[in-house]
């Protein structure tokens, strides 16, 4: 990590969350905790995957953080504000696609700008600044339905970046495709991340995903959900490496596989 | 992989589970049906094994269609039914429309409205017409009444339930993405849900008519099931049918409109299949 890097590294995260909690009535006076005392801060510019068991609460963390839902306790700041509620700087890519199918791909990715009043000419340069960084310039006219998987979350990826958040969540947004596309996708979103300095919040169950994408690994584990552990990948050196096998072959790179592991196998153990 | 040459090509049944069949299959079976129809029609006629005047051999049935196109004015009956069904459905669907995409997107008004609603959609809309009759008279106004109601409550119905089904990832993206509650269902959950709606719009107005043919068999003087009284009084059953037949080839053009009209409106969709 460069000198300059690492200073801000070490600021104040963006993004804070404080001894969050939910729970649900279940009635007759008893409660289910279904995430409590969350804590763990998010720099700028940082790609912080949160990782853990299906049924950790993982994704929801990320929906409070897009302000989709609404802690029982605890409390959420991007920048100082509180965040109640969703709203355009916080921009969420979800696992499921979200294409709008009656707009061509370039008015997708100016929607968020245009409600936002964001002039024309400049919403189509930036719309097609995007299109062309997620590599969708000779579709830009095609419609969502026309297009495969991947490159539907392409086009999720370039509307939500697009219309500039300070945030970028993503909730297992590779979730739904197939092997090779995977891990395409994944070295798209390192180069995009680099290019565009966006941070990044990702939720995944994919350990390779996580290792390979992450600057900070935040581990939850469940019954109730809560942070185990934060893991940062200390053998990239700080360093975003777009190849995926060549991260694969760094040393230190299995071990921390086995590390994370080992963590999912103990809360696998809970059933 | 080289090709198999000594495996002998699979006999094709005529029934195969799920296999589309050619176009030429298609269109053939379409009409041999039709000519199988008319062909019992006619040699029944033609035999004398049926009553002539319960059932006129098909060809007088068309002849009588073109007269009375020709000779006696049919067509301002099948224009006033045309009018009324198209009237009353674009009140319904005035009507319905907004409403059903309101509810669909805020349960606080399908609370209020539903309860109302459903309790309507069961009572049969034929029951109005004593009501109707002594409400409006025998003007136009009791005939398109009958329509509307037999309509609307299905029509809001059927918008609800597609709005609600439109899908929740695309109401929290257009919220992530700064949309207020006016953009979301603007811009996002009415565009989503608008082909549903025409398809519902398309299966209502086939309901339309059945409720016109019923209006106008009880309480009219004009209109096609006007004419298809009038003739049952005299024993014509040759209007009668033709009667039948010019309702149920409006159908079928009202229905080939509306197939238009979506393939025209959503050309994303017809993309999908490739």
């Amino acid at each position: 990590m460069s000198p300059a890097k690492e200073a801000a590294a070490e600021q104040a995260p963006i993004l804070t969350l404080d001894g969050i909690s939910k729970s649900f009535d279940l009635g007759k006076g008893k409660t289910l905790e279904a995430i409590t005392g969350v804590s763990f801060g998010v720099s700028r510019n940082e790609i912080c995957v949160i990782l853990g068991p299906s049924g950790c609460g993982k994704s929801t963390v990320l929906r409070m953080m897009a302000g989709l839902e609404t802690p029982t306790s605890g409390d959420l700041m991007l920048e100082g504000r509180h965040i109640d509620g969703p709203g355009r700087d916080r921009g969420m890519v979800f696992q499921a696609y979200t294409s709008f199918d009656w707009m061509s791909v370039r008015r997708n990715v100016e929607f968020g700008m245009k409600i936002n009043g964001v002039p024309a000419s400049e919403r189509r340069d930036r719309a097609d600044h995007y299109i062309r960084l997620v590599g969708l310039t000779k579709f830009a006219d095609a419609y969502p339905t026309q297009l495969s998987g991947g490159m539907r979350q392409r086009v999720a990826i370039a509307r939500t970046l697009a219309n500039g958040p300070e945030l970028l969540l993503m909730d297992e947004p590779f979730g739904a495709l197939d092997a090779e596309t995977r891990w395409h996708m994944q070295e798209l979103l390192v180069e995009i991340a680099e290019s565009t300095r966006t941070t990044i919040v990702m939720v995944t169950h994919d350990i390779e995903e996580a290792i390979f994408l992450a600057d900070k690994i935040v581990f939850m584990s469940r019954h109730p959900g809560r942070v185990k552990c934060e893991i940062v990948p200390e053998f990239k050196n700080g360093k975003r490496i777009t190849e995926k096998e060549k991260v694969i072959d760094l040393d230190g790179y299995s071990e921390i596989e086995r590390q994370i592991m080992r963590l999912m196998r103990e809360e696998g153990a809970k059933d | 992989m080289s090709e198999s040459v000594s495996a002998p090509p699979r006999r094709r049944h005529f029934l195969e589970v799920r296999k589309p069949v050619s176009k030429r299959q298609a269109v053939l079976s379409a009409i041999a049906i039709w000519v199988v129809f008319f062909g019992i029609w006619a040699a029944a006629s033609a035999s004398g094994m049926v009553n002539e005047l319960l059932v006129p051999a098909p060809q007088k049935v068309l002849f009588t269609i073109y007269d009375l196109f020709a000779e006696r004015a049919f067509a301002a009956d099948v224009l006033i039914s045309i009018m009324r069904v198209l009237i009353a459905f674009l009140l319904a669907s005035i009507v319905a429309i907004p409403l059903g995409v309101m509810m669909g997107s805020f349960p606080a008004v399908e609370g209020i409205v539903n309860p109302f609603v459903s309790a309507w959609r069961y009572l049969p809309a034929p029951s109005f017409i004593p009501i109707l009759l002594m409400w409006f008279g025998t003007g136009e106004t009791p005939k398109l009444a009958l329509l509307f109601i037999g309509v609307v409550f299905l029509l809001i119905t059927l918008v609800m339930d597609h709005t609600k089904n439109v899908r929740h990832e695309l109401v929290e993206t257009a919220l992530t993405l700064g949309a207020n509650r006016y953009v979301t269902v603007r811009s996002v959950i009415l565009p989503a849900v608008l082909p549903e709606i025409v398809i519902a719009m398309r299966q209502m107005l086939a309901v339309t008519w059945t409720y016109l043919v019923i209006a106008e068999i009880v309480a009219s003087t004009t209109g096609i099931g006007a004419m298809m009284m009038r003739a049952r009084r005299f024993l014509h059953t040759d209007e009668i049918m033709a009667g039948i037949i010019v309702i149920g080839a409006l159908g079928l053009i009202f229905d080939l409109l509306f197939v238009r009209l979506h393939r025209q409106l959503f050309p994303y969709i017809q993309e999908k299949r490739r």
